[in-house]
């Protein structure tokens, strides 16, 4: 049993705020809550829209239709009307919303009962609880929580727009279906973007420098939230140039550090991927998706940089890339690429999206105690160290600059001891010691999960796709069909055996935000997959398990 | 240990300005007890870009233009290590001139000893950003249309920490103004004129002898609209000195998770 609640209005209305409310008092209420926001890319105006889906079962995908629509303007109980479920409820904020639509005053009660047309979050609350027939005392905690900083007075007033909404909500109280309360783990709300900027942080991030770009801003955000706790240095680099390359000087210098970014940073970022490729340096990057080419649709989300991640840079280098597809797997795959970078002293990416970055749920509790990854530093080493030795792993003792011998790198070809060379042999010597490394990535990446067993069919995903896909699957087999999804959490390098062992004999159809099935073609390109379909998507929207469903069975 | 690296012949053009620039470092690194081992010379790439494969230090020799943001990144990981930019005008005021703009305001103490022989040497004689209006090339065919980048003007106007101006043709004035930076407090620039024997025929040695003249004893660098007035002479005469100081807090100093230590030393502890 799920509901869906969705809160739609102008930038500035307050969706966010009520949203936010709303899913931390049903996650205290002991429900599962799946939140995603739909938002354009304005500080005014417009129509966002902030859907809290909640179950007394655990949720992997938002809805397309809504049990309980709040509007707070025409505009967007226009554009949402159509979307509401069969024995589901509309309510507007006004006089007039229309026929089968609930039209209550809200902000005239805002007004009444707290002074304050701000306040009609708090009434509508109270009409969202009212409508699910759940007894408000954690809405009321949540309130108290959020306004406790603005003292006893804010917070009467906010717990009395909530008693008005309550009131005014009539014959709507407990007029929508709804899942009973204290079937999920009591866990706070998290997003992705807070998942992953902690992640960071326990993994012993010391350097972060960006440039904001939605939607990687919720992770560096994050971080600067968490910069006095933890003692991490995060910089507003002037351009994304800048912040890669500080990246690189910084992992020399012997911590660890990352950037954030969106394509079209990522984009500037190219040469100094090739130069952390070069210079044997960790540098990490979160790569948060969003529509392209160019500019495009910069709120919505999209796979479509896969490629781009997978092959940017000039020349040819080892890198790794990691694409969750729960909070709880980008909070690990943060952390593990890390531990790549490190390891093989290469470049690792974590590649998420808007829609995972935004996305918010209850989940067990993650560890925030400091658990610093090892850097694989040598210490006093000798005098006669050289930075780039050839080894048969490809990796090379990394010693950091004010030790026992001069560490020196350069972006040039260059000899063991770090200097430039224009010998062929020795250029050679570097670039294939370079290379193993990659074998040695190979030989750790991770397999794909299989949901729930092998099957006949098989849908291929890869990073955020994996709950919509998941519940596409259990809506299929229940209809009889032999489908089973295999989930890629790293999609770089390629492990064509472990990739065979998932799909091989199988009918694959990829599902994949972007127009080309990019992650079924790098599998065809390693020689683990012959003829495929494809469920793209690409019109900047999430997948939904029903979209899924219904592309599955045309 | 504070020997020149004889390992790795340079590149260089026999009578080019950057052995005396190399020469003047090698000096006032000594002078200033560095302890090399703690000394990062960050380039980016050019014939300048090169000068720190011929001493002892530890290299970060990264790409065109980023040397500045390199250098950020080292100088706040571990900033109790010396950290100094020795690169072309192409490299600091051409490609990397964002950087050099923010690199001012970051007030990070990072020392650039920036080599201007106002062309490009690499590739090759091409106009460079502090090339003079007319100057011909096998590209500006009709003369350089645009006007110069005044990197010393631009950095007084940011209110830059230490500001200043050498020459190689006066190579212990040029030692002492690398001392004098290395002293300073928070981000100093070095701009230091040179000649190009193979690719600037008209700004050579002997030009800029003609020109550069040493600031009066009596000249206050911390009178700011006067060191803007300074930075803008250019021509007959070229002033050369500390141009301009401030006592601005470095971004080390402003930096809380920096208080406790450098953080490349902290890690883990």
């Amino acid at each position: 049993m799920d509901t869906n609640i969705r809160i739609t209005g102008e930038a500035g209305q307050g969706v966010q705020t009520i949203g936010g409310l709303l899913a931390d008092s049903f996650a205290a209420l002991g429900l599962n809550v799946y939140a995603t926001q739909s938002y354009m890319s304005r500080i005014r105006g417009g129509v966002n829209s902030y859907d809290i889906r909640i179950s007394d079962a655990p949720l992997y995908s938002a809805r397309e239709e809504a049990d309980l629509l709040v509007a707070l303007n025409r505009e967007s109980l226009d554009s949402n009307l159509a979307a509401v479920s069969s024995a589901g409820k509309a309510v507007f904020d006004g006089a007039d919303g229309g026929d089968s639509v609930v039209s209550l005053d809200m902000t005239g009660a805002a007004k009444e009962a707290g002074g304050s047309a701000r306040m009609v979050n708090s009434v509508a609350a109270g009409v969202v609880f009212a409508a699910l027939g759940y007894k408000p005392d954690r809405l009321f905690d949540a309130l108290t929580n959020q306004f406790k900083k603005l003292g006893e007075e804010a917070i009467a007033k906010n717990h009395a727009c909530v008693g008005k909404g309550i009131e005014i909500a009539g014959q709507l109280k407990g007029a929508v279906k709804a899942p009973e309360p204290g079937k999920a783990p009591l866990g706070e709300v998290v997003s992705g973007s807070e998942a992953i900027g902690l992640s960071a942080a326990v993994a012993g991030v010391k350097v972060v420098s960006s440039y904001p770009m939605t939607p990687s801003t919720g992770v560096f955000t994050h971080l600067a939230y968490l910069a006095d706790k933890y003692g991490i240095v995060v910089e507003q680099a002037e351009d994304e140039i800048a912040a890669i390359n500080l990246v690189c000087g910084a992992t020399f210098a012997g911590v660890p550090a990352m950037t954030t970014t969106s394509g079209g940073g990522f984009a500037l970022m190219a040469e100094g991927i090739s130069l952390s490729g070069m210079l044997e340096l960790p540098a990490v990057v979160f790569l948060s998706q969003r529509p392209g080419p160019a500019t495009s649709q910069p709120t919505r989300t999209a796979q479509q940089d896969l490629h781009f991640a997978a092959f940017a840079g000039h020349g040819e280098f080892a890198r790794a890339i990691y694409a969750p597809g729960t909070i709880a797997q980008a909070y690990d795959l943060m952390r593990k690429a890390f531990e790549t970078a490190h390891k093989f002293q290469s470049p690792a990416i974590l590649m998420a999206d808007q829609f995972i970055t935004d996305l918010q749920q209850n989940i067990a509790a993650l560890s925030a105690a400091p658990n610093p990854i090892d850097r694989l530093i040598i210490e006093n080493h000798a005098a006669d160290y050289v930075r780039y030795a050839v080894t048969d792993s490809g990796i090379s003792p990394r010693a950091i600059p004010g030790g026992g011998a001069f560490v020196v790198l350069d972006s040039d070809e260059h000899t063991p001891d770090g200097h430039l060379t224009e010998d062929l042999d020795e250029r050679v010597m570097q670039q294939d010691k370079r290379m193993r490394k990659e074998e040695g990535m190979i030989a750790e990446v991770l397999a794909p999960e299989i949901y729930p067993l092998p099957a006949a069919e098989v849908f291929l995903c890869w990073g955020s796709s994996y709950g919509p896909c998941r519940e596409a699957v259990d809506i299929l087999r229940a209809r009889g069909r032999d489908v089973c999804l295999a989930h890629f959490p790293q999609v770089w390098p390629i492990d064509p055996a472990k990739a065979l062992a998932a799909l091989g004999g199988r009918k694959v159809t990829a599902v994949e935000g972007n127009c080309n099935a990019q992650f079924a073609l790098l599998l065809r390109m390693a020689g683990a997959l012959g003829e495929f379909g494809a469920i793209t998507r690409y019109d900047g929207l999430p997948f939904t398990a029903e979209y899924i469903v219904r592309r599955a069975q045309k | 240990m504070n020997a020149e690296n004889k390992k790795q012949a340079p590149a260089w053009c026999p009578g080019c300005g950057d052995f005396a620039i190399l020469a003047a470092l090698n000096k006032a690194l000594a002078a200033s007890g560095i302890d090399r081992k703690r000394l990062v010379l960050v380039s980016g790439i050019g014939q300048a870009a090169k000068l720190p494969h011929y001493t002892d230090a530890n290299v970060f020799n990264g790409l065109h233009g980023r040397a500045l943001p390199a250098a950020t990144g080292i100088k706040i990981a571990n900033h109790s290590l010396d950290v100094i930019i020795t690169s072309g005008d192409g490299d600091m005021y051409g490609e990397g001139g964002n950087h050099f703009l923010h690199a001012i305001r970051r007030n990070i103490g990072v020392k650039a000893f920036v080599h201007n022989n106002q062309v490009y040497g690499l590739t090759k004689g091409q106009a460079s950003p502090t090339s003079d209006i007319g100057f011909v090339t096998k590209i500006q065919t009709h003369g350089v249309v645009s006007v110069p980048v005044n990197p010393l003007a631009l950095a007084v106007v940011e209110d830059c920490s230490f500001v200043a101006r050498s020459c190689v043709a006066f190579p212990e004035h040029l030692e002492k103004m690398m001392v004098e930076a290395i002293k300073s407090k928070g981000f100093a620039l070095l701009d230091i004129l040179q000649n190009c024997v193979t690719f600037n025929k008209v700004n050579t040695f002997k030009w800029y002898k003609d020109r550069c003249k040493e600031l009066p004893a009596d000249y206050n660098p911390r009178d700011r609209e006067n060191a803007l007035r300074t930075s803008m002479k250019w021509g007959d005469e070229i002033p050369i000195g500390v141009i301009y100081r401030s006592d601005r807090k470095s971004f080390e100093e402003m930096t809380p998770a920096l208080a406790a230590g450098p953080l490349a030393e902290r890690y883990g502890k």
